[in-house]
């Protein structure tokens, strides 16, 4: 047999090479699935927008204008989107609103995949009595109502932004649990973990070494699945008044807003749903295509 | 003796997202009434999509050409509706993991009874009459209280005798086995062997045993094919390929059978 | 059977207690609520408050008190509302809401379970294509924001819907806030089916009754159906959750006098009483929806009876 003297580079290429192989091939069949491409520039279109789209344009969000009170949106006088019924520009309040239902979406959703991350793996990983209890909690928790508990804490709490990332975050990562506690228990079965514990591993090291990296491909596509529904659940919250408050606003509030004033103006409620609507269905397809392309299952 | 099916030229092809991918390959053969053929070769040598796409149930990104005569009917040029008159009335059919092969919410009764009652237009007692026999045949006792058990009340060995008594409900011509023992522990699969062994023998009943284990098919076959990669390798009489074989690969298989067993 | 019942009371029993301990709780953390003793309240409710909850007793008296109440099926008075106890409330608004919330059950597992099983018998055809795109609609469009834009529609500019009020619970007052209410609910159970079914067509036991020579139609009446609808069942809760919630945003929306809107003037007015009361109401009901589920998948399911 031909053995070949390789340098440090070397390995460290080949090593390089085939520890980001599984991930960058996903990204690669990711940008393969038409619906998940135009779906990603979409998402990062609106992003942008509601990050730099404010500076960009001649009007402020929270400007009122007495003169121009439901201008039917217009390329001439600069109002887009048209206005609503303190004359304020409709477009610049949706990208502002594009920003806090965004960051809410995301906060709210890493808060969930932190507790259910560390909950789901511990049940999974140790297992036994204790995996029974965390489970059994788990789902006393899923039987809940667990918009009217958002619900109540709310009015009870009061209407606090801060709450309400909590408040989102603290009941939808019980779906993160289930999954993590899932798959953690088929790779706990898997030989390097085996390995690793021969050679005096600690349980904490084996998690955050092995399980936790090979869960990240599970992780991810939840997460693109979940920021959906935690914007939702913040529109909705909104919607009822329990949300975010004036003066900030989010897609939820200007969609209410909008539902109460459609029959003068129309696009007060068009808009906004469209900008939601295109979130919401472009991190779908973004998730959907991530199944598709981690888990390259032939049908 | 006159052939009971006669295969000319068959090719089976997937359509597969990375192409078409040909499982058979223009094969020809010919079985003749009442003895039981045995078709031998690795997994992926397309031995058992042969006879899945002469009966119909391939699935769907199959397809096959050439001609199948079954009693001088093409089964190839019938539509699914003629062909599933044939299935499961003239062709019986067993499958290789029993486990998974019954229906898991409905009764072993109901299973056996619905081929009579819809094939032969039985009345449910008529029916429930002829399932008792045929379990009878396969040897499974306490027949009354069986018919109203669920499949998953039984073992792997039971089952595979319910599937095979589910494919001599209406008297067939033909039965198909594909790997009708692998599933099984090896008692298991001396008792099945056994009762292929009395259908050839005392119901006259033409078989097609699929497996990929030589050992299996050399109990109970009369006549031999040998398949790999989509192609027919060897034919001839069971005793003669098996004692002196002319193709290399036949010579490898035979090779992975335990000596004791020769 | 009977065991299982009571074996899933054994669970759902606690659980109702904890829900209903921690709404106690929660309560009392709040500023100004009824189990608090500072609090600015009209002296009628604030003797009614008393009187009903014995308010000078020890913590775990006052919950001994308020579960037994709730186990008797009172609720208390209104926190908000002089003249009314929360029975009252939510009595007048449970017809309406119990019609919503039925009528939109009914249809989205009757169309949802139809659609996806036609959609995965044919699949990759045009119906597929067009009952899975219309449905990835209903999943990606909010109710708050179709109920708007259907009213908008049929009410507004087409006149052919009424697009708010009761009315005594005329047909045509009812079709608008349904079919909102169903079409998330159509489109999540369409999805369900179609794959669960794909997944029973691709069985071992299917191709078995091919084999035997089944027609067709025999095939997924009788093999298909009742074990690619196991998911529905077990989707039977989260969808009545769903439907809950759903209905809160509908009612606002339709201006139906229901449970939701009670429980939305409830929150935004801190009417604790109210709020508790609704939220132990929707709790029991979804115990009751989860014991119905798992007694339908005993039902279908053989394998279940044995453990």
């Amino acid at each position: 047999m031909n053995i070949k003297n390789y340098s440090k580079d070397d390995l460290d290429n080949i090593l390089s090479i085939k520890g980001n192989s599984l991930y960058s091939d996903a990204f690669k069949r990711l940008l393969k699935n038409k619906a998940s491409l135009a779906s990603l520039i979409i998402l990062l279109l609106i992003t942008l927008l509601s990050i730099f789209g404010p500076y960009l344009l001649q009007y402020d969000f929270y400007e009122t204008d007495w003169n121009s009170i439901y201008l039917a949106p217009s390329i001439e006088n600069g109002h887009y989107f048209g206005t609503d019924g303190n004359g304020r520009d409709l477009l610049v309040r949706i990208l502002y609103g594009g920003r806090l239902s965004l960051s809410i979406g995301i906060i709210a959703t890493l808060v969930s995949v932190l507790i259910g991350v560390t909950y789901g793996t511990i049940a999974g990983y140790f297992g036994g009595k204790l995996d029974t209890i965390m489970m059994r909690i788990v789902e006393i928790l899923y039987a809940m109502p667990y918009l009217i508990f958002v619900i109540i804490l709310m009015v009870i709490f009061g209407r606090n932004i801060y709450l309400l990332f909590l408040a989102i975050g603290a009941v939808e990562w019980l779906t993160m649990a289930r999954i993590v506690r899932g798959q953690t228990i088929s790779i706990k079965e898997k030989e390097f973990i085996e390995a690793s514990k021969s050679l005096g591993q600690s349980s904490f090291m084996i998690i955050i070494k092995h399980i936790i990296p090979n869960l990240a491909g599970t992780i991810i596509v939840y997460i693109t699945l979940m920021v959906p529904s935690v914007i939702i659940l913040e529109s909705f919250l909104s919607f009822l008044g329990l949300g975010v408050q004036e003066p900030l606003t989010s897609w939820g509030v200007l969609i209410s807003e909008g539902s109460r004033e459609m029959e003068t103006a129309w696009w007060l409620l068009i808009f906004p749903g469209l900008f939601m609507v295109l979130t919401l269905a472009s991190l779908n397809f973004i998730g959907d295509g991530l199944r598709d392309a981690l888990d390259p299952k032939e049908y | 003796m006159e052939a009971i099916l006669n295969v000319n030229n068959l090719s089976v092809n997937f359509d597969t997202s990375q192409g078409l991918f040909k499982a058979v390959d223009d094969i020809s053969f010919s079985i003749k009434k009442g003895e039981c053929l045995g078709i031998a070769g690795e997994s992926g040598s397309g031995k058992t999509q042969t006879f899945f796409s002469i009966t119909g149930i391939l699935s769907d990104n199959g397809s096959a050409i050439g001609t199948a005569d079954f009693n001088d009917v093409d089964l190839l040029k019938l539509t699914e509706k003629e062909l599933s008159n044939i299935r499961g009335k003239k062709i019986g059919f067993i499958f290789q993991d029993p486990m998974t092969s019954l229906t898991p919410h409905m009764n072993i009764g109901n299973q056996l009874i619905e081929v009579s009652m819809v094939h032969e237009k039985k009345t449910k007692n008529e029916a429930l009459k002829k399932a008792k026999e045929v379990l009878d045949i396969v040897k499974l006792p306490r027949i009354e209280n069986l018919l109203k058990k669920y499949p998953h009340e039984l073992s792997g060995g039971m089952r595979q005798r319910i599937m095979i008594g589910i494919s001599l409900m209406c008297d067939p011509l033909f039965i198909i086995a594909d790997e009708p023992t692998t599933a099984l522990d090896v008692t298991t699969q001396k008792e099945i062997l056994k009762i292929f062994n009395d259908l050839k023998r005392f119901k006259d009943i033409t078989i097609a045993l699929i497996s990929h284990d030589i050992g299996v098919i050399s109990e109970v076959s009369d006549t031999i094919l040998i398949m790999n990669e989509g192609k027919i390798i060897e034919k001839g009489n069971c005793q003669e390929v098996l004692i002196s074989p002319k193709h290399e690969y036949t010579k490898h298989l035979l090779s992975c059978v335990p000596e004791w067993m020769k | 059977m009977i065991q299982l019942i009571i074996k899933r009371l054994a669970i759902a029993i606690p659980t109702l207690i904890i829900i209903i301990a921690f709404v106690f709780g929660l309560m009392r953390v709040a500023p100004g609520g009824p189990f608090t003793n500072e609090r600015a309240l009209p002296p009628e409710i604030e003797q009614k408050i008393n009187e009903a909850y014995d308010l000078d007793k020890p913590l775990i008296h006052q919950f001994g008190i308020y579960l037994s109440k709730i186990a008797k099926g009172d609720l208390g008075p209104s926190y908000k509302y002089k003249d009314f106890t929360v029975n009252e409330l939510i009595l007048s608004g449970f017809p309406i809401s119990l019609t919503l919330g039925v009528s939109a059950i009914i249809i989205s597992l009757f169309l949802g379970s139809l659609l996806g099983i036609i959609a995965a018998i044919k699949r990759n055809t045009i119906f597929d294509y067009t009952v899975m795109g219309v449905s990835l609609i209903g999943i990606c469009v909010p109710s708050f924001v179709l109920a708007p834009i259907l009213s908008l529609f049929f009410g507004l500019y087409l006149g052919l819907l009424p697009i708010s009020g009761w009315n005594g619970g005329n047909i045509y007052n009812l079709i608008l806030p349904v079919v909102s209410l169903s079409l998330p609910q159509i489109a999540i159970i369409s999805r369900m089916m179609r794959s669960s079914t794909i997944e029973t067509l691709n069985s071992n036991f299917i191709r078995t009754a091919r084999a035997k020579g089944m027609p067709k139609r025999r095939i997924i009446t009788k093999h298909v159906i009742r074990s690619s609808i196991l998911p529905i069942i077990d989707y039977l809760a989260p969808a009545t959750a769903g439907l809950m919630t759903g209905s809160i945003i509908i009612e606002q929306i339709f201006g139906l006098p229901g449970i939701g809107r009670y429980f939305v003037v409830g929150a935004l007015q801190r009417d604790y009483t109210l709020v508790s009361g609704v939220m132990i109401l929707y709790a029991s009901l979804l115990m009751l929806l989860i014991l119905l589920s798992d007694i339908l998948r005993a039902v279908l399911d053989p394998r279940v009876k044995i453990k």
